[in-house]
């Protein structure tokens, strides 16, 4: 994952702990600095030679404030990235993974402290150590402690492109529920503030609301994540490209159907994954003051029910719907049914053709609102036609089978 | 203690953020491995490509640098590695130096030294070492960014970086190297062969999609909607035929091929009639 290799003669961990020393002890003249210099690279050399790790991370440690908050150095950033670099190292010598994991806590605790001050270095560094670290728990031990540090850093910049992998660093660590949960619901309050990404703030809203299965251990736990439930179909509901999410079948959103003060909002994913516009029309003439509240603009929500009452009409004609069905649906007028129709298609929500002669729409394929159990059985027809499909093709070539020779060139060409 | 195999964490201001790397060079590394002298543990070279807009590093193609080492030194044939660069350049210009290879698991001692070598070549060369020794039981392929570690003016250390690698054979290649994976090639196939094979797989990979889908169904199995969106969009984006029309063209497109195939045939007997008739000619 990440190696650090030596290319001077002294060892770079007593090279650091010399500098820190005769950094620290700079002012104090040098009769008084060189005795303490030498006491600490003693010191440091001790526990170098008995192999006693841990506490040279504290030794090196000890020093890193003093860094931190330092003016002499020339060229702050550099030589402080390369002693924490060093510092971290350790974690590659230690003869546990449990002591690798106890000098990662002691690496995190001290960069953690001031998050404020340099958190894009803070966090550089901190990734170096978590490529250092070979125990699955230690590494999301250290991603958490970096996506804190982002957070309170206010450097979102840094950690949000670590977000894509988030699915196979998961798998890595081999986490449990509850921690992805935490995790989950961390980087969607990071992303949360962050503008353009709406999108990447739903799908971890998604992820942390989907890990609640509504079993008896989520039964205290659950009852917490009503917000971000509503915050998750408001993020849906906006969003100009979402037209399809398993929100209702979420454990997490489920209860807001008996809650008083959320039931509204249960409906109105209802609505769009299950109904059409004349359904959101009804609601919105009784409940206008709760969209409003929410930021949900009446416009933009006739728009996207428009086009999802367009796939349910594509889910549920044979794959031929009618202008008449359009029209009546969409609440459209007659020339607007092309305008409509090539919108879905923009979208990639809808592939089809239109016939202007017969007016109706040739639907190849739509975008399911909601994936529940019909889908699955459709999807297992179709693919049991594929299949035999495949097998005839299998039986045909093999029925016709020829060998190069010309003799026996034109043998199977009257079979079938 | 070693570092366990999983994601790596990359800073965003990392230069080559990822590494894209061709089979024919993996190829060419394995190659000049079991050619390399009695004496020499490992072999290096350079690795030839370019640099995508989006800051990876594609590397299409390598090749061997003559090398001496020894535990405290390195020694590199620079004149040798200038000749073959000047003589591939000339060939393909748009190819560049991108960094250098090793055999062997992970960085060295002597990997500081090289790696020098080569950011006096190129700014910020990569480092992909293939395992040829299947220390871990498999011929683990990574690549690294190095950076320097220093205090003051003194150069401490240098910090080997692993980048994400991608290893993806193009569908063109997998065909040539599905054949050439096998130890013996008696022919190779016809189309008709080929088709077959390819059909084959095919069912295999549709069966096993089929499986998993009529599991979730029964209840064997619970859902995963991602997985089954994803599926869904695969079999829409196929054309909707009736296994009756499906059959039909099926089998025209067959016997097309199979006329070809006895037209080519008679061409070729004719020929070789007209051969044997050549020479007895010659002969009377």
């Amino acid at each position: 994952m990440a190696t650090i290799v030596n290319t001077t003669e002294e060892e770079p961990m007593l090279a650091v702990v010399r500098f820190t020393a005769e950094l620290a002890w700079a002012d104090a003249g040098a009769d008084v600095a060189e005795p303490e210099v030498t006491r600490l690279c003693v010191e440091a050399q001790q526990h170098i030679l008995a192999a006693r790790w841990l506490d040279m991370a504290s030794l090196m440690l000890a020093s890193a404030d003093l860094l931190l908050q330092s003016t002499r150095l020339p060229d702050k950033d550099k030589d402080l990235e390369c002693i924490l670099a060093i510092i971290c190292n350790l974690v590659t010598k230690a003869r546990s993974q449990d002591e690798a994991l106890q000098i990662a806590e002691l690496i995190c605790a001290k960069l953690t402290h001031q998050p404020q001050d340099k958190p894009a270095l803070r966090l550089k560094v901190l990734f170096s150590l978590y490529n250092l670290l070979g125990s699955p728990y230690a590494k999301a031990f250290v991603y958490k402690k970096a996506l804190d540090l982002a957070a309170a850093g206010k450097a979102a910049d840094c950690i949000i492109p670590t977000f894509k992998n988030i699915d196979s660093f998961i798998s890595d660590w081999g986490i449990g529920k509850v921690e992805q949960r935490d995790l989950f619901l961390a980087a969607a309050r990071i992303l949360k503030d962050q503008k353009g990404m709406n999108k990447e703030y739903f799908n971890f809203l998604n992820k942390y609301l989907a890990t609640f299965d509504g079993s008896a251990d989520d039964a205290d736990a659950i009852g917490d994540a009503k917000e971000e439930a509503v915050a998750a179909i408001i993020e849906f509901v906006k969003s100009s490209d979402l037209y399809q999410c398993d929100l209702l079948n979420m454990p997490a959103v489920a209860q807001l159907e008996k809650d008083e003060k959320y039931q509204l909002v249960y409906e109105l994913l209802k609505i769009f994954l299950t109904q059409r516009l004349d359904s959101y029309l009804e609601f919105q003439s009784a409940n206008s003051a709760l969209l409003k509240g929410y930021g949900l603009v009446h416009e933009d929500c006739i728009t996207k029910m428009r086009l999802m009452s367009l796939l349910d009409l594509s889910s549920r004609c044979a794959g031929e719907i009618p202008y008449h069905a359009i029209i009546d649906a969409l609440k459209i007028n007659d020339d607007e049914v092309e305008y409509w129709i090539v919108k879905a298609i923009s979208c990639k929500i809808l592939d089809c053709k239109v016939d202007q002669l017969n007016q109706v729409i040739i639907v190849s394929r739509h975008t399911e609102r909601i994936f529940g159990m019909p889908q699955w059985q459709s999807l297992r027809s179709k693919l049991g036609v594929w299949r035999g499909n495949i097998a005839s093709a299998i039986n045909t070539i093999q029925a016709n089978k020829v060998t190069d020779d010309g003799s026996q060139g034109i043998q199977g060409l009257m079979i079938r | 203690m070693a570092a366990a195999e999983g994601p790596v964490l990359l800073f965003p201001s990392t230069s080559s953020t990822s590494a894209r790397v061709e089979a024919v060079v993996v190829f060419n590394i394995c190659d000049s491995y079991v050619r390399r002298p009695d004496q020499a543990e490992r072999v290096i070279g350079t690795l030839l490509g370019s640099v995508l807009p989006d800051g990876t590093v594609h590397v299409r193609n390598s090749y061997v640098v003559p090398h001496n080492e020894s535990p405290d030194q390195v020694a590199l044939d620079i004149e040798y590695h200038h000749n073959m660069y000047a003589s591939h350049h000339k060939v393909n210009p748009k190819e560049v130096i991108v960094g250098w290879f090793s055999t062997g698991f992970g960085v060295s001692g002597g990997s500081t030294l090289i790696h020098d070598f080569y950011s006096r070549e190129v700014q910020s060369p990569i480092h992909l070492t293939v395992d040829t020794g299947f220390t871990r039981g498999d011929a683990s392929i990574k690549a690294y960014i190095s950076s320097n570690l220093s205090l003051g003016d003194r150069h401490l250390a240098a910090q080997f970086q692993e980048i994400p690698l991608d290893l993806r054979m193009l569908e063109a290649g997998k065909v040539g190297f599905d054949i050439l994976k096998s130890t013996i090639v008696e022919k190779l196939p016809n189309d008709l062969e080929g088709m077959e094979s390819s059909m084959e797989k095919l069912y295999v990979l549709i069966d096993e999609i089929y499986k998993y889908v009529d599991d979730v169904v029964e209840g064997r199995v619970a859902p995963d909607n991602k997985i089954g969106r994803f599926i869904s969009d695969a079999v829409a984006s196929m054309p909707k035929l009736s296994p009756a029309a499906f059959d039909k063209l099926f089998n025209d497109r067959i016997q097309d091929n199979l006329a070809l195939v006895y037209l080519s045939s008679i061409t070729r007997t004719q020929i070789s009639i007209a051969e044997k008739l050549n020479t007895a000619a010659q002969i009377l």
